[in-house]
């Protein structure tokens, strides 16, 4: 996986549909959306790659009031697969028509909740056999998850309100393991030192990276530094 | 077998679920003693509330044997929300890789009294590889699960060792509880696997499901206090006196009525297909009428 971080991206209306596409680049999908709701700000968000006639389709129809893919996802806690949904008549109703604008129907919803009741849903599509389509979903889907959070948290965390609330509040224990980090320990290093296993260092570290709105632990180290959370060795 | 309930099947499910909350209700506030709300015999806290996953364990007539419950890290869960005890005040895991798991129990008195020592141990290593395959298939590396210090032994008792914990244990009800990690990785499947000697596919296809839930249902309206839903349900349920071809026109019917979704139906169709030889094949087509779907093309493929 090689995405950049959201922080890297400057601020712009483009910001999050440009990183809907390196999504897709990066995963090989065709198409990506996000959605997501913030009943704090009481705000909805909606960033998408498709073209514009499906937009304008989509929109003059009042597709996202019955598409399953949002109302039917945000009630699971695994990734959708869209198959799951095939028997839905509203889902027959939106992809009978997708296909006409280039749309296919593999795909797959992955749903993130966040602590205050926001919640948000990465949508990613690809018009390929079924066969692909599996394989891709196999091969993608442990990456897509931080992925998903990440960009949802960057949305969210557009929101000044919201951005208030997600103060990342780290644990003692994920401090002390992003400060060895920054001190150039490895992770069995740190493991050594604090009599722990390896993979409970790495369920901390992906705990630090979300928390800190990072895709990858130096950008944790660095966001970590500038907020004063760790000290630079 | 292992059947996945969530906000997408639930509806498909209810007996089931009402089954898993009253184990829940005889584990949790009987045998550890915490301190749960119980309703109607039954065990529901707010994050039943908020569409969590379930992973349910079944005995080949549908009997609910053992539970569990996943909800993401990222949002409101246990640790964070219920549980902050064991965590000494400090914030809780969370990422978008790693979910909690909770309420796990097995009905250890309902598979003692069939008299197998291995029962227990098999359910409860069936549930755990349930909970592990499902979290990996969803791209999940890591779960977070809330046991008592008899659950850790055994874990570890079945190749199946926590890798770590978090925060420290504290006194709960009868007992007291701790936070253990467990990885999603192949490894760790297949150690469970072996130790059990579990081979092939756990989950049950939902459809499947739904199909063997009607029967069961069927069954306890026909008072059948032992059936078999692997075997011929039709023989078992006609050779018993009581329950004439009128009663089973009439069950038929009702549950064709009752069918709301396209699942209710199929499995409504599927029931009056087992059955077509005992209610005489011109009848079924004519109860298929009665309820207004004989157009379909799906019942009439089902009928042939």
């Amino acid at each position: 996986m090689d995405l950049h971080s959201l922080h890297d991206i400057p601020h712009s209306e483009e910001r999050f549909t440009g990183y809907l596409k390196e999504i897709c680049e990066t995963f090989e999908f065709d198409d990506a959306a996000y959605a997501g709701i913030n009943p704090v700000g009481g705000t909805m968000h909606a960033i998408v790659t498709y073209n514009e006639d499906w937009q304008n389709h989509y929109q003059e129809n009042g597709l996202h009031l019955i598409d399953p893919t949002l109302h039917s996802a945000m009630r699971s806690v695994a990734p959708v697969d869209w198959s799951r949904l095939g028997r839905n008549a509203n889902f027959r109703k939106v992809f009978d028509t997708a296909r006409d604008f280039g749309i296919g129907e593999f795909g797959m919803t992955v749903p993130i909740r966040g602590p205050y009741g926001e919640f948000g849903m990465l949508s990613v599509t690809r018009d390929c056999d079924a066969a692909t389509w599996k394989k891709l979903k196999r091969n993608v889907i442990a990456d897509i998850q931080p992925v998903a959070a990440h960009i949802h948290d960057h949305v969210m965390g557009s929101e000044p309100l919201t951005k208030f609330l997600h103060h990342p509040n780290l644990s003692r224990r994920e401090k002390e393991i992003l400060q060895w980090i920054a001190a150039g320990k490895s992770q069995q290093d740190i493991a050594d030192i604090l009599c722990i296993s390896s993979r409970t260092v790495e369920v901390h570290l992906r705990s630090a990276r979300q928390k800190l709105f990072a895709l990858t632990t130096a950008q944790a180290v660095g966001r970590a530094i500038g907020m004063s959370i760790i000290y630079p060795s | 077998m292992i059947i996945i309930v969530d906000g997408l099947n639930k509806h498909l499910f209810q007996p089931l679920l009402d089954d898993m909350f009253r184990l829940r209700a005889r584990v949790f506030a009987g045998r550890l003693g915490w301190d749960v709300n119980i309703k109607n015999e039954m065990e529901i806290d707010q994050f039943d509330a908020m569409d969590p996953g379930y992973i349910i364990g079944v005995d080949e007539n549908m009997n609910v044997i053992s539970c569990a419950r996943v909800l993401q890290t990222t949002g409101p869960h246990m640790l964070s929300d219920v549980f902050d005890a064991i965590l000494c005040g400090e914030a809780p895991v969370r990422s978008a890789s790693i979910w909690e798991s909770t309420r796990f129990c097995v009905d250890t008195k309902r598979l003692q009294d069939r008299g197998s020592k291995t029962a227990v141990s098999r359910a409860t290593s069936e549930l755990m590889l349930g909970i592990l395959e499902y979290a990996q298939e969803s791209g999940i590396t890591d779960i977070i699960t809330v046991i008592d210090p008899i659950m850790d032994r055994v874990l570890k008792r079945s190749n199946n060792a926590p890798h770590g914990y978090v925060g420290q244990t504290v006194p709960m009800g009868k007992v007291k509880a701790l936070a253990a990690l467990l990885d999603c990785t192949d490894e760790r499947i297949a150690r469970v696997r072996d130790f059990a000697d579990i081979k092939g596919d756990i989950f049950m296809d939902e459809d499947e499901a739904v199909l063997k839930l009607e029967k069961r249902a069927y069954a306890q309206e026909m008072s059948l206090a032992d059936f078999n839903l692997a075997g011929d349900l039709s023989d078992q349920i006609t050779s018993k006196p009581g329950a004439s071809t009128g009663d089973l026109q009439q069950y038929c019917l009702d549950q064709l009525a009752k069918a709301e979704t396209e699942a209710d139906v199929n499995a409504a169709l599927a029931l009056l297909d087992m059955l077509k030889e005992k209610i005489g094949a011109d009848d079924v087509e004519k109860l298929v009428r009665l309820a207004g779907h004989g157009s379909t093309p799906r019942s009439e493929a089902r009928l042939v």
